[in-house]
């Protein structure tokens, strides 16, 4: 049985079919690339998987359970976690305090905690939140504000509040983005070992060399619609992809 | 290191101020510092929602629930003070929860408008409903607060009364503002798709907040009502509601003490003009400055004059080590 399975999953916005009728499928452990041009449905995917956009039709299985329609509150307690495409921090708080709440759903929070308790944090708690710094590599940053980070830390501390919540199912959008060359490389090297300590991952990306390195599988969008499927060199040899990608008169030129 | 000793020192002297202000003073100064802790809970209140990005225009409305409730409750079945108190902030929590449900939906200035619209048809019913409230004549001889089997007769024992009320509401919204809830809000404030992605339910933690202020700006209203003992619908309008709002945008919403800063500063500042039009005026003026020349708020004012001190020294310095 897979761990994530989409069936004839559609979205559409008044006239505009931003995804539609897509069967995907995502077994355990694996690491799943989602890529296809700009406006190929890819984000509308992840709104629709994590429950931020109802979807029109189809349904969305996640461990054996069907989660049409479920607030992303209830799907995050599930253990499927999404990060942003855009660089989404809680800019104003310190990179500890931005783990610390994606660990939110883990901890205690009764009324006697909120108002006897002296510290905001429990202990375990705190050195939860610094181990998943230490496996992210930002544990010397933090106690720093959350906007005075460079760009590529910030984009990592964004997998790092979404690990804190103990995902099974890990959806990456465009996690190296904006980054160079060997801060993509060593990202890819930490969505690598996410996998290996348990967690399965699909990931949006443009980044094609990241992408053809790291995923196992690749899914291609086109308008809405799944265009190909199957290993990197397949996918990247396939005519369809290629014109899609580099439009139809390719062939002809 | 000096801000370790400075706040501790600042709050107990304002406390003993606060403590000892009817002995050396008169009446007229009891009187208008229990306005002021009343405007205190009211815009303190308010923060928790304002956290979490909701502005809410209507905090008056909830006042004047809690006001109006606690007032009959005590003038017509002799209730005491401790039962019609929790009976009007229950009340205003209630009818939040009620409006918050659909209007937390809603997002931004939608939002604020449906809480503009809910004071204003407070008002109306509080003027149309006569044999209720009395409409405009105005509910009067409302008893003073009997609390535990005693009349607070003096407007000294009132003051204590108000002052008790202030730092019990203080104390619990500080402990839960520096306790993970508070956490969660800031979180919503800053950016509430992320927090939602964490599996904060945003919804209800709007609510939340939102029915918690509701619940003190009942407290306020309650102990309002037999205050001033005369309770006029227009009072609990769209301009109270703004002046709330007022003190925490004045004060500084980066901070705790924000609210209650611009709540004293503005109460205190504003007293000559109370209830003439100047009021409004006066209220615009101070927010307009704010937006222009310190948008942090007063809080941050210390810091602001701290470092201006400091880049003078420092220019004073650099010269000497360029040349």
């Amino acid at each position: 049985m897979p761990l994530l399975e989409a069936r004839d999953l559609s979205k559409r916005f008044g006239g505009l079919a931003a995804v539609s009728n897509l069967n995907l499928t995502v077994d355990a452990g694996e690491i799943v690339g989602l890529i296809g041009p700009n406006g190929a449905g890819k984000t509308t995917c992840f709104n629709l998987l994590s429950g931020f956009l109802p979807p029109t039709s189809g349904a969305i299985v996640f461990g054996g359970e069907d989660i049409t329609g479920r607030r992303p509150p209830e799907i995050v307690a599930r253990g499927l976690v999404r990060t942003f495409q855009h660089t989404t921090l809680f800019q104003d708080s310190s990179v500890l305090e931005n783990v610390l709440l994606g660990l939110h759903l883990h901890s205690r929070m009764g009324l006697r905690q909120l108002l006897l308790s002296p510290r905001v944090f429990p202990a375990d708690e705190v050195a939860l939140a610094l181990e998943v710094l230490e496996f992210t590599g930002l544990a010397a940053d933090a106690d720093r504000l959350a906007r005075n980070l460079p760009h590529g830390h910030q984009r990592v501390l964004g997998i790092a509040m979404a690990l804190a919540a103990r995902p099974r199912l890990l959806l990456l959008d465009e996690p190296v983005t904006g980054m160079n060359l060997e801060e993509s490389a060593r990202v890819m090297r930490l969505v690598k070992t996410i996998r290996d300590r348990g967690t399965t991952i699909l990931l949006v990306e443009h980044n094609m060399k990241a992408v053809m390195g790291t995923c196992e599988r690749i899914v291609v969008l086109n308008f809405g619609q799944k265009l190909a499927e199957g290993p990197p060199p397949a996918v990247s040899t396939n005519p369809e992809v290629i014109r899609a990608y580099l439009g139809a008169d390719v062939g002809h030129a | 290191m000096r801000r370790k000793i400075v706040i501790p020192v600042g709050l107990g002297g304002a406390m003993l101020l606060a403590l000892l202000l009817p002995l050396f003073s008169s009446d007229y100064y009891v009187y208008l510092f229990a306005l002021v802790f009343i405007n205190v809970i009211l815009a303190s209140s308010l923060r928790p929602s304002l956290m979490c990005g909701q502005l809410n225009i209507g905090h008056s409305g909830f006042m004047s629930i809690g006001a109006y409730t606690s007032a009959l409750l005590a003038k017509n079945l002799g209730m005491p003070f401790e039962i019609t108190l929790l009976c009007g902030a229950l009340l205003a929590a209630v009818i939040g929860l009620a409006i918050g449900y659909p209007a937390l939906r809603l997002r931004g200035v939608y939002f604020a408008m449906v809480t503009v619209a809910f004071v204003e048809v407070i008002r109306l019913i509080a003027q149309i409903w006569v044999p209720l409230t009395n409409g405009m004549s105005g509910l009067s001889a409302i008893p003073k607060p009997n609390l535990l089997g005693m009349t607070l007769v003096t407007k000294t024992d009132q003051y204590y009364l108000v002052l008790f009320l202030m730092l019990v509401v203080l104390a619990v919204l500080w402990k839960l503002e520096s306790s993970r809830l508070g956490l969660i809000w800031k979180s919503i404030g800053m950016a509430d798709n992320l927090a939602q992605s964490l599996g904060v339910d945003i919804a209800k933690h709007k609510l939340l907040a939102f029915t918690l202020g509701c619940f003190f700006a009942g407290v306020a209203g309650a102990f309002y009502a037999h205050f001033i003992r005369f309770l006029f619908p227009p009072e609990f309008g769209f301009l109270m509601a703004t002046n709330i709002l007022v003190y925490n945008f004045v004060g500084g919403r980066g901070h705790f003490a924000g609210p209650i800063v611009g709540a004293i500063f503005l109460s205190l500042l504003s007293e000559p003009f109370r209830g003439s039009p100047y009021e409004t005026i006066f209220f615009s003026i101070a927010m307009l400055a704010t937006i222009l020349f310190l948008p942090g708020g007063l809080i941050t004012l210390p810091g602001r004059l701290g470092g201006l001190r400091a880049s003078r020294t420092l220019a004073a310095r650099v010269p000497s080590r360029v040349a």
